[in-house]
């Protein structure tokens, strides 16, 4: 016998038992709307302000680190690089035997 | 008496409430509550207070409205959030090692014994009786397979509606139905095996 065929214990337990209705109230409870709002707005806002902070720490941080990677590369960006032919000729093979 | 309340406007209220209107949010809660506290009693654990455990499931919608694109009517995304918070506490409980006849009201082992002696209806004076002790089997259950089960024979839900609530597919919900069906018919048989003291 399966669980669901009408004459098994459980289905006439359960026939039995959706006899019994819920007349409890479904409304919310006074105040419950108005505290849960506050409650959930003030939630999102402390998230946002959390990541705000955070987005501005990192903006200063990466500024700082940029700076900071100018400044202790500054001789380098200053010095006269070879001219972009030099450096072709350097790396070209031909370049260097038809050189000699 | 006719209904001069006028359509709640579902997709005004949810676009104040992404701009952060509180009153926008109340009414939505008001809107929502009957909604949130169905679910919340059919499938509410032990020990855990109604009004707890719907808090908890609005302040999730809330949380994560932003993720809400439309795809299914809000009214499902909500019962999602609360079928999945309730099975989340259901899981967190610890369920009962068995069910035993001593465990019982008086009422309660009357009806067992004769639904599982005789094939006559159960009277509707124990009606209360065998919502308790239906209850009790539940308990029995895992708790995916005793929300599938309960909305199925209790709530006499289709499987396309489950589907709509939980979110699962419908094979998923075939499965568990049939798994918390074995489940039952084992704990029949075992009833029928051991004596009422």
């Amino acid at each position: 016998m399966n669980a669901h065929q009408p004459n098994h214990p459980w289905s006439r337990l359960t026939h039995a038992a959706r006899q019994v209705s819920d007349d409890r109230v479904v409304a919310a409870p006074f105040g419950f709307a108005t505290r849960l709002a506050a409650r959930a707005m003030a939630q999102e806002q402390q998230v946002v302000s959390l990541l705000e902070r955070f987005a501005f720490r990192a903006l200063g941080t990466a500024c700082g680190l940029a700076l900071l990677s100018v400044a202790v590369n500054y001789s380098v960006l200053t010095t006269a690089p070879f001219s972009a032919e030099e450096e072709l000729n350097q790396d070209d093979p031909v370049a260097v035997l038809l050189d000699t | 008496m006719p209904d001069d309340d006028p359509p709640f406007d579902l997709v005004g209220c949810l676009d104040r409430v992404r701009q952060r209107d509180q009153t926008a949010a109340r009414e939505l809660v008001d809107h929502l509550y009957p909604l949130v506290i169905r679910i919340v009693r059919s499938h509410l654990p032990r020990r855990v207070a109604e009004e707890d455990l719907s808090q908890e499931i609005f302040l999730k919608m809330f949380t994560r409205l932003a993720q809400y694109q439309g795809a299914v009517p809000f009214s499902h995304w909500v019962s999602r959030i609360a079928v999945t918070t309730c099975i989340d506490h259901l899981r967190a409980q610890k369920r009962r090692p068995e069910f035993r006849w001593a465990d019982l009201s008086e009422t309660e082992a009357e009806v067992l014994d004769n639904v599982l002696t005789n094939e006559n209806d159960v009277p509707a004076n124990d009606a209360m009786a065998a919502h308790e002790l239906v209850h009790k089997l539940f308990d029995q259950l895992k708790p995916d397979d005793q929300l599938v089960i309960r909305m199925l024979d209790l709530e006499q839900k289709t499987i396309a509606e489950i589907s709509a609530i939980t979110g699962w597919n419908p094979s998923l919900i075939k499965v568990r139905a049939f798994r918390a069906r074995r489940k039952l018919q084992k704990l029949f048989q075992e009833l029928q095996r051991t004596e009422r003291k």
